[in-house]
């Protein structure tokens, strides 16, 4: 319960922090994207069961605060949960290089689909370039972030769901 | 015989007297310089003299610098502890400034504009860098609602989208899904601003033959009943007419410095206010 109460709050607290610390001090394009970070740790260390709603809602959480279309960062968080999830069981998920290659992985992945979403799907497919432009610099911050938190003991301990068999 | 013992100290003091006025007398010459007496006595005293005064100095040292300190510790502490107030109090005092500066500068954009308004913070920026909006403090309970335009002293900034009671969201003009009705200041060329991220946007739809040069200041022409006509948008950097094609490329830099946006005047009523 109280690991659960935990998680709600780094997830809230890690929103603020995207929405209105990062950009005071960071310029866009180097603003790690906590919320994805987070997203991976849970497909790395979570259950599937609590683990898909989950990223799916971090990923809505997302779009409420970010650009016009509700949704797309909900889809490829939960797409992106998916593929890391599927291939979890068979790597060693506590490590901390494992997590930072992830990460990085994941980003690439959640440009590349947003990328390819908004070519097929909205009026604007010129912001395929802009997500492009600012890729290199984006998966390079979410690297140092996750890099950061493999320092924190609370990475080494296993998440809520994971206690339950 | 007995007379002169009897005033044998008084003749003996009289001698002295004379004698040390004869010393005194005859020295008075060489005053500038030491005699016998005056070197062996210094030359016997100087050992003494010099160790004693370095040991005085020494002393003296210490209670200058470490014993009588203890005071000045004080006074330090206290000292720095008024010299931080006072450096909160400086920075405090230019933060108010600054803030009064753009806020008078929004003042005059109110007047400008002519319609009713309301004034807005920036609370939060967009969490991903390739979408450009903004989250205001103000939401549907300050009668906010999509669509309403939003400018800043220097210019316009975008429109409302995704209202909520006690936030909203700005689509930035640099966003690529923002579009804005504009005309060439200088030229009346019409178009349309869009959005190109990364702080720039682009005059879509300006024909060839349209005269538009670089440092043509861009404003909105009001075509649409969004904008009011005549705000400010940016300043074109870049033309470019190819071989083909009905239109033109310019590239417009934005007036206001999105970056350092921290108040905003979102235009709620029409033009009839």
């Amino acid at each position: 319960m109280i690991k659960n109460v935990l998680g709600i709050l780094i997830i809230a607290l890690a929103l603020v922090f995207e929405t209105s610390f990062f950009p005071t001090f960071i310029s866009p394009e180097f603003k790690p994207d906590l919320l994805l970070v987070i997203t991976v740790y849970i497909a790395l260390r979570g259950t599937f069961e609590g683990g898909a709603p989950l990223s799916w809602g971090i990923g809505l959480l997302k779009d409420l605060f970010s650009g016009l279309y509700l949704g797309l960062n909900a889809f490829t968080f939960l797409l992106l949960f998916m593929v890391i999830k599927s291939s979890s069981d068979r790597l060693y998920a506590e490590s901390g290089e494992l997590f930072v290659v992830a990460v990085s992985l994941a980003t690439l992945g959640n440009v590349t689909v947003s990328a390819l979403l908004s070519v097929m799907f909205t009026s604007s497919p010129g912001v395929a370039y802009s997500m492009l432009y600012s890729l290199i610099p984006h998966i390079l911050a979410n690297a140092f972030s996750a890099s950061i938190i493999t320092l924190f003991p609370l990475f080494s301990s296993p998440l809520p769901e994971a206690d339950t068999p | 015989m007995e007379l002169l013992k009897k005033y044998a100290a008084f003749i003996l003091l009289g001698v002295a007297c004379i004698a040390a006025l004869a010393f005194y007398t005859l020295n008075i010459p060489k005053k500038r310089s030491a005699n016998v007496i005056e070197r062996v006595l210094l030359s016997l005293f100087y050992p003494v003299i010099k160790p004693v005064a370095s040991i005085s100095g020494t002393i003296d040292g210490i209670w200058n610098n470490y014993i009588n300190l203890v005071d000045v510790r004080h006074d330090n502490v206290r000292l720095r502890e008024i010299l931080n107030q006072q450096n909160s109090r400086i920075i405090e005092a230019d933060e108010i400034s600054q803030e009064n500066q753009r806020l008078a500068k929004l003042l005059d954009m109110k007047k400008k504009i002519r319609r009713t308004s309301l004034t807005a913070t920036i609370i939060g920026n967009d969490t991903a860098p390739w979408f450009n909006t903004l989250l205001l403090d103000r939401g549907t309970t300050s009668s906010l609602a999509e669509g309403m335009p939003v400018v800043a002293s220097s210019g316009v900034v975008g429109q409302i989208v995704k209202v909520a009671p006690s936030t909203s969201r700005v689509l930035l003009l640099t966003d690529h899904t923002s579009g804005i009705a504009a005309t060439i200041l200088r030229s009346r060329a019409r178009g349309v601003v869009k959005g190109r991220g990364e702080g720039v946007c682009i005059l879509d739809f300006a024909s060839r033959e349209d005269d538009i040069k670089v440092g043509d200041m861009v404003v909105t022409s009001g075509i649409g009943g969004v904008f009011p006509k005549g705000l400010p948008i940016g300043e074109v950097t870049m033309v470019k007419r190819g071989e083909y094609g009905i239109f033109q490329t310019v590239s417009i830099k934005p007036s206001v410095n999105i970056s350092h946006l921290e108040e905003l005047l979102v235009l709620t009523g029409s033009g009839n206010d």
